[in-house]
């Protein structure tokens, strides 16, 4: 049945009345996922797309039980739009946005945590299970439903790997961008346990970069918990020391964070790791 | 973005960390005058974005106005790890009793903020850490919270310090604490703060970086981009609103996503030299793909390009006009292949074959890349 999301979760989208999240709205729409409401402050009672429009998200909760909110705020709003769903009782909420000042996302992260609620990101394309639904902006047609889950801390490249794999008919369960900040709200390793208990996963993809940490805190999780099969790619490899790639997590800072200690992490807990994305779809074959 | 060491310093001074009198000077003559004002000795220190300059030779100390001279006309002509000194800093040189490490960084994993205390200072806090972990205190701080200055006066106390020093140790931890936190820093870090034999507390090296997304709320720092992004390639990344990275081959690369960017580095690296890592984001346009072919093409002795872009959020056909509008204008002749896939991929395509491009149809980019390294091999 995947994770996180499904055709039943009942999504609002926030900041629905903007360029992107009107555009965004649609392609979700279109993709089947069930959008139920918008929230844009002062734009009560427009119409986007047939989806009603509400000042607040404790109205959009009200009125049509929203209960997972996608974002498509700007960065310095990022901080008030997710206290404000939180407080509203949203359960999962999905950060688009790139570049959170990493103090907001500290403190915004502090207090999902105390509340209970899941986010995602920020910088993730999203939430996609193949099918049923999509929250976020990953090109839906690319991606057929299988069941392989996929973790990845960048956007496109799971779209490189979703490619691949479906070019040899082998789809996805549910992909999850964690996003590629310094911090992020949701690990590697929260995901990985949820895919250890959904009965429609069979393997774990997981598409890691330099910088951070969270590779090698997922290597442990595998070592320990001794998973489903995993098989990983890390990208960056030629990543000079000091220079951000792109991502603002994605930095060798004093030593730390390189992608040869990430794949050696993996390997030593017994994950496959490919050396370019192509290799992924031999190595799943392999463990099949 | 990463503060210089005259930068940390003024905002230190700002907020209360006493420093050395200190003044930043870019000529021979300029440092002999305010080496005056400030008075002998003193210590000529290169201001430069890299660390490690003390091993390099870039802090000396000048006893005389005669030696502030000749040791700052060096230093101005030499490089630090490759950057070129611009400017030095001429500094009061004080008399240490005792020297500590002050620092504030954060544990992204946790994602809260680290407040790490030593009371050996001045040598790298990583050696101390592993060699004298009794003398290094760190603790995880919930930022609803903050460091509060009791929790301050505890971690210098396990470190052994007492009394006077202790309590004057904790106010200046508690308050580098305050401005990490006010101006969005990735790392505040003192190393060494020391105590002079004069019984003063001063921090004699700043090293602060702040949050690249948040400079847009700390205007009043006046941080100029071109003093900070020496790399003239990588600054005019930054201007036109690309993630620039120079690397040191020939094969110039443009994706629309920063893992995509760094998986195409890394397969062009294969066997071949990427000239360049450089993503687009999330805003492609026209116009922003010309800048971003015009500034790739900058790159000296460019024997060909790679293009990797995928449409979801992104309008490829529009990017693939920016494209082929600058190759059409500046009569670009070496290879282009480019992998262009989502929505309206095939307009796309048809745009991008008019201008003289090579479109790799095949979903991974292992083959595109295959393709360009074909072309070049013919034109060998």
């Amino acid at each position: 049945m995947s994770i996180l999301l499904n055709r039943e979760t009942r999504v609002l989208v926030q900041g629905i009345t903007g360029r992107v999240g009107r555009a965004q709205a649609h392609w979700m729409l279109e993709y089947g996922t069930k959008v139920v409401a918008g929230a844009t402050p002062s734009r009560g009672g427009e119409v986007v797309e047939g989806i009603p429009v509400y000042n607040t998200v404790a109205e959009a909760v009200r009125e049509q039980k929203a209960e997972a909110s996608v974002l498509f705020v700007p960065a310095p709003a990022v901080k008030t739009a997710t206290f404000e769903t939180i407080e509203a009782g949203i359960k999962l909420i999905v950060v688009v946005t790139e570049h959170v000042p990493v103090h907001d996302v500290m403190e915004v992260r502090s207090y999902a945590w105390e509340r209970g609620v899941r986010l995602l990101g920020p910088t993730t394309p999203g939430i996609i299970t193949p099918g049923e639904a999509k929250m976020g902006i990953m090109p839906g047609n690319i991606f057929r439903p299988g069941r392989i889950g996929i973790i990845s801390r960048s956007g496109t490249l799971s779209y490189e790997i979703s490619v691949d794999l479906v070019a040899v008919g082998l789809g996805q369960s549910t992909v999850v961008g964690i996003g590629a900040d310094p911090v992020v709200f949701t690990s590697m390793v929260e995901l990985l346990e949820l895919f250890e208990k959904d009965p429609d996963t069979d393997e774990v993809v997981i598409i890691g970069e330099v910088g951070g940490t969270q590779e090698e805190k997922a290597a442990e999780f595998i070592a320990r918990r001794k998973t489903k099969p995993v098989v990983a790619y890390i990208a960056g490899r030629q990543s000079p020391e000091g220079k951000r790639m792109g991502h603002a997590g994605a930095i060798i800072q004093s030593g730390m964070g390189t992608p040869q200690s990430k794949v050696n992490a993996l390997r030593q807990a017994g994950v496959p790791v490919a050396d370019y994305p192509l290799e992924v779809v031999e190595l799943i074959h392999k463990l099949r | 973005m990463r503060l210089y060491e005259y930068e940390g310093n003024e905002l230190f001074r700002r907020e209360g960390i006493p420093v050395p009198a200190f003044a930043v000077v870019t000529s021979a003559i300029e440092a002999r005058e305010r080496a005056i004002e400030i008075g002998l000795p003193v210590v000529i220190k290169t201001q430069v974005l890299v660390g490690g300059r003390g091993l390099a030779g870039g802090v000396q100390t000048a006893e005389s106005l005669e030696q502030v001279e000749a040791v700052t006309d060096r230093l101005l002509s030499t490089a630090i790890k490759g950057l070129p000194v611009r400017k030095v800093m001429v500094a009061r040189k004080m008399a240490v009793a005792r020297e500590f490490y002050l620092g504030v960084t954060i544990d992204g994993y946790e994602g809260m903020p680290v407040v790490i205390l030593s009371s050996a200072g001045g040598v790298s806090i990583e050696e101390i850490a592993r060699t004298r972990p009794e003398l290094v205190v760190s603790r995880h701080v919930p930022i609803t919270i903050g460091l509060t200055l009791p929790e301050a006066q505890q971690m210098a106390g396990e470190v052994g310090l007492n009394g006077g020093e202790r309590g004057s140790v904790a106010s200046i931890l508690h308050t580098l604490y305050t401005i990490f936190r006010k101006y969005d820093a990735l790392i505040a870090e003192i190393n060494p703060l020391v105590r002079t034999v004069d019984g003063a507390y001063l921090a004699l090296d700043a090293k602060v970086e702040i949050d690249g997304s948040a400079l847009y709320r700390h205007s009043d720092l006046k941080l100029n981009l071109g003093e900070h992004i020496p790399n003239p390639l990588e600054r005019m990344g930054q201007q036109i609103g690309v993630t620039y990275v120079d690397l040191g081959g020939d094969i110039g690369i443009i994706a629309s996503g920063a893992g995509l960017g760094m998986a195409t580095v890394d397969i062009i690296g294969q066997k071949l030299h990427p000239a360049n890592f450089l993503e687009t984001g999330g805003a492609i346009t026209a116009d922003l793909l010309y800048q971003a072919m015009d500034l790739v093409m900058r790159k000296k002795n460019l024997r060909g390009v790679f293009i990797n872009l995928y449409g979801g959020i992104n309008p490829i056909h529009e990017g693939a006009q920016g494209i082929v509008r600058y190759i059409q204008e500046h009569g670009v002749t070496i290879p282009v292949v480019a992998k262009a896939l989502g929505n309206r991929q095939e307009e796309t395509w048809e745009i991008l074959r008019s201008g003289g491009v090579r479109v790799a149809t095949e979903v991974a980019t292992e083959r595109g890349v295959e393709e360009l390294a074909r072309l070049l091999e013919r034109e060998a």
